[in-house]
């Protein structure tokens, strides 16, 4: 019997991006990191090309991070006050990218000051080859303020900056389009409102191509299906020739997985569910390679057990 | 024990209530029968009851309505005011709600908008719902020997075609026949009032008075209640006049006054109300005009499913409840002095019918006025008032839904928001240095600003860029007008120095977001609407558009902001307040009114609320003119947007 060919045909791709600077092109990263050109959802490949591979980009901190649980705080514990090493050991641990999380510029977490988180991102920048991202602290205010800083004292880095809201956009975009950094637009698990902020940002001439789609993550047990609905839609827009809707996608994983009572309880508290050292990246590994399938293309970690898991996954899958 | 009871004494109106204690300054301005502005029917919320305390209380602490230095005069909300001893209070103009400042019957024109067409009203046989004849009937002899009833039915029968057996008679009135009959000579006026399938003899009256029948249309809205005198006879519109709903003190929308009603056993004061402010209207058309009120022998009152509840003292509690049903969509014709309405004793009055919970006669009406009923063309009809409602169809089928608009573009919840009324805004351009022109409606100093200067407002600010799409004020624009306040920033419209109330007219950055929701709720109405029929906006060949605005409409900038999808302008008609023109065409004509309860039977309503794309899009539409520019192209030219 002949098997009847049910493949799709998009019309249109998800928008490459190139995140980092060579010396060549400016900057000093020993190598870049290209995302996105898919023409096909996740595992379709015989729709189209998937493009180019999802990657991993591990969270660092400006600031030792608040309420982690041991099993997370155990790989990275001599390290955990110095953002640049920190940065250096992710390296090891396979990321592909660093997050650099300013979560202590937050007035009510530190406070930091512009020059000191120049100062950090400039050290990070020394101690790895790797691109960067630079995701604010979500006070709006704090980050308009020390943002604008921060990218100019990189400039010419080609870093991934965030992130921007319907709300709160003006500034950050001026800024990344003057230093020539890429942005993240956020949105509410709400697709209107993603291709809200596109258009706004957009609006103030920044190129579409340069822009990353955040829907705020739900963690497995914690509104995955949400976030790995709307990211669907996105990529389903994308594909169909939705401009405005055409950006690779990035995900909060390690975060959001390591909140969920399941991956952070004691043993004690919760016999029953195996040993945390197990449960906890097996969390962060399974909302990742959940959300994968709907169409991610940087995913945000933590745990090096499951950044390794994870990373296999791709190789063996794309 | 008996509660103490105090002395109120209101300026300027100076009239004094006494009232007991614990009751507020509200409650004692109802029974002194004095209009406040109380939106929100007394729930503290909407801030329009402001009033000044001259005596009586000593300090007064500022709220999120009441500043500190409005604190220092002594304003304070009527409503949050516990009366705890003697009061003097005055009641500032602002917050007085003046009977007479509705506008009827103006029809401003403005080169580039659009003023109100009243579509054609002749198309059914002049046949009144209530119609006079005169006879000179044949006195009885010995061989004629016919009973006077028999008789005076065999001659109406005669000359009007109905048969005798449809004929009936007010007992009252056959009581008074015999002698009635013989002292005019047997020349006599009948008085016959369609009773659906039956037709009664209302009156009879001595000689020909035939010339003498009038009749009121009657738009029942849940803001303004207008009524139109018309003469029956001779088809013409005499006089029009209209008052606002004395509800409104207990609350905006329906839905809070059947709250109200029946959380207060307030039903038969509800339907008090009603009958008051159409007994008003009535009695001063008919004064102004010299008539007799004796001579009004129909009404036709077209309104919402609740109003037309209340109106009936019908309880519309139900509506509000799951599967949300009315008592009744279709009541058949009343005696009007049965609910109060004072016209001739034994005069009828008509409802429009309904159509369900939430689309009502007024919707009918306007079915029935523009006749989107026999048209060929796809029509689209859309009433805004508080409720958006819309009407999709042609000859073949009519579909509705309602939206929840909120009651911005009847400039309630708006900072400097008003009525359609003297005084306020109703033309507004916004120059290229920012510099602002407007018109008002009577051409005096603004007062506020009413639906269509909201409108035209909120596509000038985005045409001029000081807002972005999503109707946040842009930095950076070079211009005083655009400032900070506690709440938020502001554009300002008019300088104080210009009003007429020596108040800023500004809006707000909230009052941008209210609008946009409002126009987002119409928008997704019509598309959920098209979609559910299959259709798209390319499809409809005709629009129109009736209500809530005043009596002019920019179109144009309608289809800026994306409350109307992007079509031609010539496809759009405005028409006004179709709800009573639908209502006059019944009172004219009797098959008029058959046409409207076929209407109401043959519409299918579309609930949106359980509809699970309506909030999609209405997301999506909560955006300038749209999150998806492609279905405004016009829009993405207009704005150069890429």
């Amino acid at each position: 019997m002949e098997i009847p060919n049910v493949a799709e045909k998009w019309t249109s791709s998800v928008n490459e991006i190139t995140i980092g600077a060579t010396k060549e092109k400016g900057g000093t990263r020993e190598k870049t990191i290209t995302i996105g050109g898919s023409k096909c959802i996740p595992f379709m490949d015989f729709d189209g090309s998937h493009g180019h591979k999802p990657v991993i980009a591990m969270d660092v901190y400006d600031t030792p991070p608040d309420g982690w649980p041991e099993t997370l705080i155990k790989p990275f514990a001599d390290v955990l006050n110095d953002p640049a090493q920190w940065a250096k050991k992710c390296v090891e641990y396979g990321a592909d990218l660093i997050c650099l999380k300013l979560e202590g510029i937050h007035p009510d977490k530190g406070n930091k000051s512009a020059a000191e988180t120049a100062d950090i991102t400039k050290a990070i920048l020394a101690a790895v080859g790797v691109p960067l991202i630079i995701w604010g602290c979500e006070h709006d205010e704090k980050d308009n303020e020390v943002l604008p800083k921060v990218s100019q004292a990189v400039k010419g880095e080609n870093c991934l900056m965030g992130v921007v809201t319907q709300d709160n956009y003006k500034t950050l975009t001026v800024t990344c389009l003057a230093d020539g950094h890429s942005i993240i637009t956020l949105s509410p698990v709400d697709i209107n409102i993603a291709k809200q902020v596109n258009i706004l940002v957009s609006e103030m001439d920044f190129p579409l191509n340069r822009i990353v789609m955040f829907q705020t993550t739900g963690a497995l047990g914690y509104g995955m299906e949400y976030t790995y609905s709307i990211q669907e839609r996105e990529r389903i827009a994308a594909l169909t020739g939705d401009k405005l809707m055409a950006m690779p996608v990035i995900c909060d994983v390690g975060h959001e997985a390591w909140r969920a009572k399941e991956a952070k309880s004691e043993d004690s508290d919760a016999p029953q569910w195996g040993p945390r050292e197990e449960r906890g990246p097996m969390w962060e590994t399974i909302t990742a390679m959940s959300l994968l399938q709907s169409g991610v293309d940087i995913i945000r970690m933590n745990h090096p057990k499951a950044v390794a898991a994870v990373k296999k996954c791709i190789d063996r899958l794309y | 024990m008996e509660n103490s009871r105090f002395k109120i004494h209101f300026l300027p109106n100076d009239v004094t209530v006494e009232i007991e204690e614990g009751k507020t300054v509200l409650d004692a301005s109802y029974k002194g029968d004095l209009f406040i502005n109380a939106l929100c029917g007394g729930d503290g919320t909407c801030g329009k009851c402001k009033v000044i305390l001259q005596s009586g209380r000593e300090q007064v602490i500022p709220s999120s309505h009441i500043s500190e230095e409005e604190a220092k005069k002594g304003y304070v909300l009527a409503c949050k005011t516990i009366i705890e001893n003697d009061l003097e209070v005055f009641i500032p103009e602002e917050s007085r709600l003046d009977k007479s400042q509705i506008l009827v019957g103006h029809f401003p024109q403005f080169s580039g908008s659009q003023a109100a067409v009243s579509p054609g009203i002749e198309q059914f046989k002049h046949s009144p719902l209530v119609n006079k004849y005169y006879f000179e009937l044949p006195p009885p002899t010995m061989d004629d020997n016919m009973a006077d009833f028999e008789r005076l039915c065999q001659n109406i029968s005669s000359k009007t075609k109905i048969p005798s057996e449809k004929l009936t008679i007010n007992f009252s009135v056959l009581k008074q026949l015999p002698a009635l009959l013989r002292s005019c000579n047997w020349n006599i006026t009948v008085t016959l009032g369609s009773r659906g399938s039956l037709f009664e003899i209302i009156e009879v009256q001595a000689g020909d008075v035939s010339a003498h029948n009038y009749g009121v249309a009657v738009d029942v809205g849940t803001t303004t209640v207008v009524a139109h005198l018309i003469n029956l006879s001779t088809m013409e519109t005499i006089d029009a006049e209209a008052t606002y709903n004395s509800q409104i003190r207990y609350g905006d929308d329906y839905i809070q006054r059947i709250m109200y009603a029946s959380q207060n056993n307030a039903m038969e004061m509800m339907q008090e109300m009603l009958t008051e402010d159409i007994n008003h209207l009535i009695s001063t058309l008919v004064k102004r005009n010299s008539l007799n009120i004796h001579d009004v022998n129909a009404i036709v009152c077209a309104g919402n499913t609740v109003m037309t509840h209340f109106l009936l003292g019908l309880d519309p509690t139900n509506i509000r409840k799951e599967p949300y049903l009315p008592a009744a969509n279709f009541v058949a014709p009343i005696r009007a002095s049965e609910i109060g309405v004072r016209i001739n004793n034994h005069g009828l009055l008509y409802t429009m019918p309904c159509v369900g919970a939430y689309v009502g006669g007024d919707i009918s009406s306007g079915v029935l006025s523009i006749r989107l009923d026999t048209t060929e063309a796809l029509s689209l009809l859309i009433d805004i008032g508080t409720n958006g409602e819309i009407v999709l169809g042609n000859k073949d089928w009519l579909v509705c839904c309602s939206a929840s608009a909120g009651p911005s573009f009847e400039g309630s919840g708006i900072a400097c928001g008003m009525r359609a009324a003297k005084g306020a805004i109703e033309k507004i351009t916004i120059l290229p240095d920012f510099e602002v022109a407007y018109k008002t409606i009577g051409n005096v100093p603004p007062t506020g600003i009413c639906g269509s200067g909201l409108l035209e407002c909120l596509a000038n600010l985005v045409r001029s860029g000081v807002i972005d799409r999503t109707g946040n004020f842009q930095k950076g624009i070079n211009t005083k007008r655009l400032r900070s306040t506690d709440d938020g920033q502001e554009f300002l419209l008019v300088d104080r120095k210009e009003t007429a109330k020596d108040k800023d007219i500004v809006i707000t950055q909230a009052d941008i977001q209210n609008l946009i929701r409002s126009k987002a709720a119409i928008y997704s109405a019509i598309s959920t609407l098209l979609e559910s029929m299959g259709m798209d906006v390319e499809s409809i060949e005709q629009v129109y558009l009736a209500g809530g605005f005043g009596n002019y409409l920019d179109t144009r900038s309608a289809i800026t902001i994306g409350m109307l999808p992007d079509i031609s302008i010539s496809k759009v008609h405005f028409v006004g307040n179709t709800s009573i023109i639908g209502a006059k065409m019944t009172l004219f004509s009797t098959e008029a009114h058959e046409v409207a309860k076929e209407i109401g039977a043959k519409m299918t309503y579309i609930d949106l609320m359980s509809n699970n794309k309506y909030m999609e899009e209405y997301v999506s539409a909560n955006f300038l003119p749209h999150t998806n520019i492609e279905k405004f192209p016009s829009v993405a030219e207009e704005l150069a947007v890429k």
